[in-house]
């Protein structure tokens, strides 16, 4: 099984994340499209770990999740905060910080 | 197909077939124990009508949930509705399929293991599809669009989030004894050196409470209190569907106590049974003979504290969780720590 | 032969999209799809092959990705998320992670999705509330860029070295258990370990701090 294909897998998974992060206003799918891309780059950190037989890719994507697990629960919390004073998860509504 | 192959597909096929009807089986009894206990807790009979002793109670019920109507309520989500029966149910059954049952059985010349799969990881499979079973919870509170059942989801989701904590870090003192994540080794390791149970005796204590949060069970069944929630996550449900939760709860039971007699009380391991000299066959199926004594042991156990505590209040379930036992559990895990690096045990 | 086998994959599909879109139940088609499927692979004895089911679990985290971006009620994006993760996690057995692939159910699957459905239902999104798709330009300006990227990736991809990066050391016994990730993290990556205990100490109080009503 050459490596390339789960390339392959981890680009088309990263590109609809970007694609999702792009088209969608509802912050919480936002944060799942971000998920989506982490999840992409821990796959091809993963595939080159296999390739190059070393375990410096697998320990990456050991910090790649911790980084996610902090982002989520950080970006759930602002949600849930956005939440409270407009009424709506979209970030179309947040817009006091825009120039 | 090469011989071995197919030789290893027809072994794991019968030992799964074999375990799907053992805990199946399992599961329409406890309903039946269950009922028995109670009525021999508060002094009645219980159900003894349908066959002797109510022996065929279990069979009569399976009819009865089969022929009731299932209501799907009009602005339920219906692909999730359907689908959270089946998320809450398979969890508890797939744990099963690491644990060890007993010693490896010589059978037609080939050593089988009793044990559908000897992974590396098994600890981390068990916590895997542990924390699973919270998406049937909330997913069922969610889609059935009333709000108890998502009152009963919400709580659900939160008690079993904080419970998994203690129960994790309880469980790393039992692998920094082992050293290993494989379920065998940790049976072979409490053989050799004495049951985890009695030298961690606090960390057994915080996963047993764990354990009973984790499959809400009294007295930590708030996500379908009755006096606050009507039936909780499950209000909506009937029929066959409501029966997927009910064995659901009875197979989570199953998987739960099997666990605990697998990794703090020896699991197949029987105490001076190596002393006797029996043959491999028969000391196999002494082991799981144990094993399955030590399981119905913890399930007594869960009857038992059913039908004796009073249900905790949500705030003081929340302040077990995070104020109590997690402290507790980060305190036993450096004794344990202790222990092992100064080698006592 | 293989095309066949394709047109059933598609047509399963389509019937999983349908199946989870509002007021369509086509769950019916989506096992036909996934049965045939599996028989014309066990006729053809693709069964026993890994690339089948490599292919097999690509094809569903693709489908579940494009579900996860493109249906309008977050709830059932969260289901395909944690099905797109169960699908990586599978990929990670296919690269010898079975360590990492244990740690991506439990971590994200069993909690970071947690976090997500808990929250959604605390809020009580209902479906109602529709697609929100950016308007005007944006939308086809972020699927025409989105599109190109996977273009440029897809190149690179195919156009890079034929051989490996770095020289295999030798063999690959216990490659990617717990002991090996282990001595690694507490030997060679101390440092990143601890930082990264900090950075969720950080996030912990940050988001109790966010999420709270009032502060006293």
């Amino acid at each position: 099984m050459r490596v390339d294909f789960f390339l392959l897998i981890a680009g088309v998974l990263f590109s609809i994340g970007c694609i999702g992060v792009l088209i969608r206003r509802n912050a919480i799918v936002i944060l799942m499209s971000i998920e989506l891309m982490l999840n992409a780059v821990n796959l091809t950190f993963a595939a080159f770990a296999n390739e190059g037989q070393t375990m410096t890719g697998q320990v990456f994507v050991f910090f790649v999740m911790t980084v996610a697990a902090a982002e989520a629960a950080v970006g759930l919390a602002i949600v849930i905060a956005l939440f409270r004073r407009r009424k709506s998860t979209d970030v179309e509504d947040a817009t006091l910080l825009r120039w | 197909m090469s011989q071995e192959l197919t030789r290893v597909l027809i072994e794991s096929g019968v030992k799964i077939a074999l375990f799907f009807v053992i805990v199946l089986t399992l599961i329409a009894y406890l309903t039946l124990a269950e009922r028995r206990v109670s009525a021999w807790i508060q002094d009645r009979r219980g159900p003894n009508r349908v066959g002797p002793f109510g022996l065929l109670q279990p069979v009569a019920d399976g009819i009865k949930f089969l022929f009731k109507e299932a209501i799907t309520p009009l602005n339920a989500y219906r692909p999730v509705y359907l689908l959270a029966p089946a998320l809450i149910f398979v969890p508890a059954l797939v744990t099963f399929s690491v644990i060890p049952v007993g010693p490896p059985v010589r059978l037609f010349g080939y050593d089988i293991p009793l044990q559908i799969a000897d992974v590396d990881n098994g600890v981390l499979i068990i916590l895997a599809f542990a924390s699973m079973g919270v998406y049937g919870v909330a997913l069922a509170g969610w889609s059935s669009n009333n709000k108890y059942s998502l009152m009963g989801g919400i709580r659900s989701s939160s008690q079993m989030i904080s419970y998994e904590l203690a129960m994790g870090i309880s469980l790393v003192g039992v692998l920094m004894a082992t050293g290993s994540l494989r379920l065998n080794d940790i049976v072979q390791q409490q053989a050799q050196r004495g049951w985890n149970m009695f030298w961690q005796l606090p960390g057994f204590i915080i996963f047993l409470t764990a354990a009973f949060a984790e499959t809400n069970r009294l007295p930590f069944d708030l996500p379908e209190a009755e006096s606050e929630l009507v039936a909780g996550y499950h209000t909506e449900y009937s029929g066959m569907r409501f029966s997927m939760f009910y064995m659901a709860e009875y197979a989570n039971m199953i998987t739960a106590s099997a666990l605990l007699a697998t990794l703090y009380c020896g699991g197949y391991h029987v105490p001076g049974l190596a002393r006797l000299g029996l043959s491999g066959n028969v000391a196999a199926l002494l082991g799981a003979a144990a094993f399955g004594v030590k399981m119905g042991a913890f399930l007594f156990l869960y009857l038992w504290v059913r039908w004796t505590l009073p249900r905790f209040r949500y705030d003081q379930l929340m302040n077990l969780g995070w104020k109590v036992l997690l402290p507790a559990s980060l305190l036993h895990l450096l004794w344990v720590s202790l222990i092992v690096l100064k080698g006592w045990v | 032969m293989n095309l066949l086998i394709g047109l059933i994959f598609l047509a399963g599909a389509f019937a999983a999209v349908r199946a989870f879109w509002p007021q369509r139940q086509a769950v019916f088609g989506l096992i036909a799809g996934v049965t045939g499927a599996t028989l014309l692979a066990v006729e053809r004895a693709a069964l026993l092959t890994l690339q089948f089911w490599a292919g097999l679990i690509g094809f569903i985290a693709i489908l579940s990705a494009l579900l996860v971006i493109l249906h309008p009620n977050p709830m059932v994006s969260v289901l395909f998320l944690i099905l797109n993760l169960f699908c990586v996690a599978l990929f990670y057995l296919f690269l010898q992670a079975q360590f990492l692939a244990a740690i991506q159910v439990i971590v994200y699957a069993g909690a970071i999705m947690v976090l997500f459905l808990f929250v959604i239902m605390l809020l009580n999104l209902r479906v109602e509330e529709g697609l929100h798709l950016t308007g005007g330009v944006q939308r086809p300006a972020a699927f025409v860029l989105g599109t190109a990227f996977a273009g440029v990736l897809f190149w690179a991809i195919l156009h890079r070295r034929d051989r490996p990066f770095l020289e295999p050391p030798g063999s690959a016994e216990g490659f990617g258990t717990a002991r090996d990730l282990g001595v690694l993290l507490f030997g060679r990556y101390l440092f990143a370990f601890e930082a990264a205990s900090i950075l969720l100490v950080a996030a912990m109080i940050g988001a109790v701090l966010l999420a709270k009503r009032r502060l006293q």
